[in-house]
């Protein structure tokens, strides 16, 4: 036989098994198709999300759990099935280590690709939203439940392939995982989205507010409940594994199993399997406390009431005269909405009630209070105080942006802004009963045609107005070519004509009196 | 002894696999001889403490595996090669070989050495890096041997071990089994007689899960010379022989 040069082995005793592992570990090899879904899915999405923190981070929790959890699940499960598979069962079983401390090795290597790779994507939205965000910095809470979200997939499945070896466990346990995140959790959202402790406790949300984490902190109650309720599922699936060599071995008995598998090795089954199933329950029993607040979902047991306290800021403003202000959170959209705002504020200037600033106020304020949840110390949007100002919030006023500030359709979402700008100066203040999405009340026929004139006027695109059926509503009786006849009527006026009509008669167009043909 | 078996039985359903196996096996090389279904698998697994026996004593290393601290002392010391050898195609050889010394638990500073050693006497060094995706059924064969004799086992149970070798690997590979015996108890269970004749010190004969002949090759060829056996060669005529009376006396 002949002597020859050998590939250097390490020396060092710890977790060298676990290094063979990492290194042949057919996880590695799904890195870049993971990373493929993730640019394609979640990194994309989150890249469409404005650059506010608590809302790209929701990404984190949602879509990527959606492309890294059931691949996570089959991934583990093709591991551990692969003694049954690769028939090295024999083998393996007349070795010392222990099949917990084997399998430990084999979910540890599968854990380290398929977080390392999770942790990337983290790292990647991260850094972009760091490059955009003007205030704030990364939550941890949502890395930790989404870490914690691939951990338990990844048990899930490594548990299935353990019991059930076979090629067809790892596309089943994939499928299965699927399934349980994606329709189960989403069926749940949909038929009870506020009761439902299933969808609670599933990390999967709908989009967030575009300014979630802004106005208030967002509470960790509901993540750490999610940690643990997943976690408590990771240990008592660990426990489940520990104790299936014991079952094996029970052939003659229960009593015989524990025997021959060894008494301190069933007690540690039985503890992990209890603490699991514990902290498990004890996550749904939490989750079924929730109550919504201004800082999101607060669990009564682990809330701290200080939270709920707006965080304080000083807006960002631009103008002179007339002051347009934001959240410093969203100071890249400053210099759009003090364009946008500026030609049709001066076009107004002077009038009785015309605003003399606008400020950025929290959004879902109409959720929020539909909720019986009261917004401390923070004003409502639309138009108020004295001297008036102009109160828009991220959702009517901001969120059509939805992604950088810069490369967005700005004529659309500059039309829409100045309409709410105008509708809440010559509508008035919105009606009771109208809902979430009305911070202004429906307008006229003749407002509509005085805020079509008025938007033509400073070169703005006809603004679209919804059809108010209502009893009538307030527009019956004229057609769109009508409002656009009186628009085109009023617009044609010299601006000092336009602003000495709307001083005479503002009143009466705000109490809804004046019809199109009063129009000049 | 190494090994020390009474009344053995190990039974799967109403199927008798081993019935009432009684051996005892010091330092040195036993061959396990026996036609198909006779019981060598199953009696060299309850040997490598993966089946327990349904009824018996077993006693290994001086140790019993039926309690979980004795079976792993004893598995510590031993080594093993299935019939079917599974392996992870991706693991190169010398991962295989250092996955399994590690499994055995072996001291860390002692692994680099052992497993070189083992890749050596199998004679795989030029493909200690080679994948076994890649490795022809001999060389798999091989490395199955190399894994099973890295911790320098005092039991080394092989099941078929010189099923796929080259002639030349083969003659390597007994001189191997003669060198390890020198110190440890071989247990071969094995259908070619020439490897009982060329490697083994003593010779067991299994038919229908009992034992019907125990002793030196030698012996086992008189057997033949004496009886009605048949084959080409005089260990052939002797295993026909016994089996032959084995079959008589069973009806």
């Amino acid at each position: 036989m002949t002597a020859v040069a050998l590939p250097r082995l390490s020396r060092r005793r710890p977790a060298r098994v676990l290094r063979i592992e990492i290194r042949r570990s057919v996880a590695l090899w799904a890195v870049p198709l993971l990373l493929a879904l993730f640019y394609c899915d979640s990194f994309r999405t989150a890249a469409g999300f404005p650059p506010i923190w608590t809302v790209r981070s929701s990404v984190i929790t949602d879509n990527m759990i959606a492309d890294f959890g059931p691949l996570a699940a089959g991934l583990a499960a093709w591991v551990a099935s692969r003694e049954g598979r690769r028939k090295t069962g024999d083998l393996i079983a007349t070795t010392v280590r222990p099949a917990w401390a084997r399998q430990a090795s084999a979910l540890g290597a599968t854990l380290f690709w398929l977080l390392l790779a999770y942790l990337a994507g983290v790292a990647a939205i991260y850094i972009d939203t760091a490059m955009q965000a003007t205030w704030g910095g990364p939550p941890l809470w949502p890395v930790a439940a989404g870490v914690v979200e691939v951990v338990t997939f990844a048990v899930i499945g490594f548990t299935a392939g353990a019991l059930f070896p076979g090629r067809f466990t790892a596309p089943l346990a994939a499928i299965g995982t699927f399934l349980l995140a994606e329709i189960g959790f989403h069926a749940a959202l949909q038929v009870e989205p506020d009761r439902s402790t299933y969808a609670l406790l599933s990390t999967a949300t709908s989009v967030p507010l575009s300014d979630d984490g802004v106005f208030y902190r967002v509470a960790p109650d509901l993540a750490i409940t999610q940690v643990m309720f997943m976690a408590g599922i990771t240990v008592a699936l660990l426990g489940v594994l520990t104790l299936a060599p014991v079952f094996r071995l029970s052939y003659r008995g229960l009593l015989s199993g524990v025997s021959r598998a060894g008494r301190w090795l069933c007690v540690a089954g039985v503890a992990l399997l209890a603490v699991g199933a514990a902290a498990a329950a004890t996550g749904v029993a939490l989750a079924g406390t929730a109550k919504l607040s201004v800082s999101g979902w607060d669990i009564p047991a682990l809330h701290d009431a200080a939270s709920d306290q707006p965080v304080p800021y000083t807006p960002d403003c631009a103008g002179t005269s007339f002051q347009v202000c934001v959240h410093p959170a969203f100071s890249g959209f400053l210099a759009s909405a003090n364009a946008a705002l500026q030609p049709v504020a001066s076009e107004i200037a002077g009038l009785p009630g015309a605003p003399v600033r606008a400020e950025e106020v929290p959004s879902g304020e109409g959720v929020r209070a539909a909720q019986g949840i009261l917004l401390a110390g923070l004003p409502a949007a639309g138009l108020s105080g004295t001297p008036p100002v102009y109160r828009y919030n991220s959702d009517d006023g901001l969120a059509p942006f939805m992604g950088s500030p810069a490369g967005t359709d700005n004529a659309g979402w500059e039309a829409g802004f100045r309409q709410n700008f105008l509708t809440a100066f010559v509508a008035g203040p919105p009606r009771a009963g109208q809902g979430a999405d009305a911070s202004v009340a429906q307008p006229t026929a003749a407002q509509q045609a005085v805020i079509t004139a008025l938007m033509t006027a400073v070169g703005s695109a006809a603004p679209q107005f919804g059809e108010d059926m209502s009893n009538g509503g307030p527009t019956a009786g004229a057609t769109p070519a009508q409002i656009a006849a009186a628009a085109q009527r009023f617009a044609s006026l010299s601006p000092a004509a336009r602003h000495a009509w709307l001083a005479a008669h503002l009143a009466a167009l705000r109490a809804g009196t004046i019809t199109l043909a009063q129009l000049p | 002894m190494n090994i020390e078996l009474s009344d053995i039985t190990r039974k799967f359903g109403r199927t008798v696999a081993v019935d009432g196996v009684s051996l005892d096996a010091g330092p040195g090389v036993l061959g396990l001889l026996g036609p198909n279904g006779a019981g060598k698998t199953s009696l060299l697994r309850m040997l490598a403490t993966i089946l327990p026996p349904s009824s018996g004593q077993l006693v290994l290393l001086g140790r019993d595996p039926a309690k979980p601290g004795g079976r792993r002392e004893i598995r510590r010391g031993l080594g093993y090669l299935p019939q079917n050898l599974g392996y992870y195609p991706s693991f190169t050889v010398v991962e295989f070989i250092e996955y399994f010394a590690l499994l055995k638990e072996m001291p860390p500073h002692l692994v680099p050495k052992a497993v070189a050693a083992a890749v050596e006497k199998v004679d795989l060094g030029p493909k200690a890096r080679a994948k076994l995706r890649t490795l022809s059924g001999g060389m798999l064969r091989r490395v199955g041997i190399a894994q099973a004799i890295v911790n320098e086992p005092e039991l080394l149970l092989l099941d078929e071990p010189t099923a796929g070798l080259d002639p030349e690997q083969r003659v390597a590979f007994r001189a191997l089994m003669r060198d390890l015996g020198q110190t440890a108890t071989v247990v071969v269970s094995t259908h070619l007689v020439e490897d009982v004749g060329a490697a083994c010190s003593e010779v067991a004969m299994m038919a229908s899960g009992k034992i019907v002949f125990r002793g030196t090759p030698r012996e086992l060829t008189a057997r033949g010379e004496a009886g009605q056996g048949v084959g080409d060669a005089p260990l052939e005529r002797g295993y026909s022989a016994i089996l032959a009376a084995a079959r008589t006396a069973a009806s």
